[in-house]
């Protein structure tokens, strides 16, 4: 099931390329907003911030999509009735919907990097940790949210329901995510640090989570 | 109906005894007791200062001021780091900083009486009641997903709706406060912030309800979705004992008395008054659902 979501991507190119553009978009968004601040700042501090604000709202794009698909064609149906256990079925999903995710993030991060941190003094060697956090915070992101675009793709305000659902559920996800990257954009002996804290955070909370929702996804996915 | 009778009762007796029996903390010390609105006297004090510098704060005070053996008495009129100018009745003597050797203020002191605290009583219990009517609700989730039987699904939308109607009570005695305390009307620190998202959760909660068509699916939805967001309840509660946070927090030990007596009658009311609206709102549910059967059937 995870190879048929993978196989359709390679083949209509369609999650990637919106959950693409749309943080490419993103970026002119966060210029605009930027463009009256000057450079009286420093973008290492925001940088955490902004690049995780663009990641949360592109996979809300993108799992609203990947559950719609399942949905308009009627596979969903169809899997229920195949002798598939369901905690296959919750895993196969969240694990297509990880893997765009991060290949979204591992395009947008260095597109955001060329934009926004141009002539910053970077530190290389913790910059390296960014993709452990990268990669934590995505594992939770991918399944809570599946969990909820399942549930959201059933009511009448698709879109509306899964943001509501889905941000207040992630704020402490986000709040550890976002520290561990900040640490680690920042650098140093303390970055790495704050680097740890955060990931801890983000850990515990993909432990819990993630055991909530693959023991809640059965009785979702047979309503 | 006596649930709610004594929750009343209860509730009322409790503020009765925060505010005329337990007491009120002083806020901090009022020098001009005219700026202030209810301020107390509270006696005269004598303040010793070992460093002129120490005296600048004291500018109108009536002051002793020991130099070389001798002491000036008179009326301060400014100190700093090189010298202190006091007024006495046979003018104004300069006395260098080398020279001070020690200094008395004599003043009066007043106090403030802290009434801002007094919401304690009230913001503390209902907040505690969100969490417990909160857990009901998880709790009644679990039986709904274990058993099928809509009864629990009714209780735990119920429990859910009187959390909000907590939760709300609490955000706007919690906002009160703030403003009376850190003199801002909100703040992002780790409780507010968590406590602002358990409401996003509740609000959540009723969106999702309310946007599915399907009864089953409607409390299946519910009902997983009140477990998860159950989740940031202990992260909320505990949150200002692990992490720096400005939220005061209750010591064991810290309360005493009169104050420790209306707190517990306030959360007994509070707990009363929570069941209170639990049932009646639950006896109007169940109307409801009655009245429904009873035109289905009349339609056949």
């Amino acid at each position: 099931m995870l190879r048929k979501d993978i196989v359709m991507e390679l083949r209509t190119k369609e999650m990637i390329m919106s959950m693409g553009l749309y943080s490419l978009l993103t970026m002119v968004v966060y210029f605009v907003a930027l463009s009256q601040a000057g450079s009286s700042f420093d973008p290492r501090d925001i940088a955490a911030g902004l690049l995780w604000l663009a990641f949360i709202f592109t996979s809300m794009l993108g799992l609203n999509r990947s559950l719609v698909h399942e949905k308009d064609q009627g596979c969903l149906e169809a899997l229920l009735l195949s002798p598939v256990d369901r905690p296959v079925i919750f895993f196969a999903k969240a694990g297509g919907n990880l893997i765009f995710l991060l290949a979204v993030e591992a395009l947008t991060l260095p597109v955001f990097g060329f934009l926004f941190l141009q002539g910053t003094e970077l530190d290389w060697s913790s910059l390296a940790l960014i993709p452990l956090a990268l990669i934590a915070g995505s594992v939770g992101i991918a399944g809570v949210g599946t969990l909820l675009a399942t549930m959201s793709v059933n009511t009448s305000g698709k879109d509306f329901v899964l943001a509501m659902l889905f941000i207040p559920l992630m704020y402490p996800l986000l709040l550890g995510a976002v520290t561990a990257t900040g640490g680690a954009i920042v650098g140093g002996a303390q970055g790495v640090s704050v680097f740890w804290t955060g990931m801890a955070w983000v850990l515990g909370y993909d432990v819990i989570m993630l055991l909530a929702s693959y023991g809640l996804y059965e009785f979702i996915v047979g309503a | 109906m006596i649930a709610l009778v004594l929750g009343g009762v209860l509730t009322l007796g409790a503020f009765f005894g925060a505010f005329f029996w337990a007491g009120v903390p002083d806020f901090g010390f009022v020098r001009t007791a005219e700026q202030v609105d209810s301020v107390r006297y509270k006696g005269p004090f004598e303040q010793p200062i070992d460093e002129a510098r120490y005296l600048a704060n004291y500018a109108g005070y009536t002051v002793e001021v020991e130099t070389g053996g001798e002491s000036v008495r008179g009326e301060l009129v400014s100190a700093d780091e090189d010298s202190v100018e006091v007024a006495t009745d046979s003018g104004a003597v300069t006395i260098d900083a080398a020279d001070f050797e020690a200094a008395t203020v004599f003043g009066s002191e007043y106090g403030r009486p802290d009434w801002g605290q007094k919401i304690f009583y009230f913001h503390v219990p209902v907040a505690e009641i969100s969490f417990i009517v909160f857990a009901f609700a998880a709790f009644y989730a679990v039986r709904f997903l274990m058993t099928r039987n809509r009864e629990y699904d009714t209780k735990g939308r119920v429990s859910m709706e009187v959390t909000l109607v907590f939760v709300g009570l609490t955000m706007a005695t919690g906002i009160l406060w703030t403003k009376a305390a850190w003199g801002v009307w909100w703040d992002w620190e780790p409780r507010l912030t968590t406590y602002f998202i358990l409401t996003l959760l509740v609000v959540a909660y009723f969106v999702l309800r309310n946007s599915v068509e399907d009864e089953e699916r409607r409390a299946v939805y519910g009902a997983v979705f009140s477990i998860l967001a159950f989740i940031d309840v202990p992260i909320s509660f505990f949150i200002t004992r692990l992490i720096p946070s400005n939220h005061p927090v209750i010591e064991r030990g810290g309360l005493e008395g009169p104050m420790l007596i209306s707190f517990i009658v306030a959360q007994i009311g509070m707990i009363a008054l929570g069941y209170a609206i639990y049932q009646l709102r639950m006896g109007e549910v169940q109307l409801q659902e009655r009245i429904e059967q009873a035109k289905t059937l009349l339609e056949r």
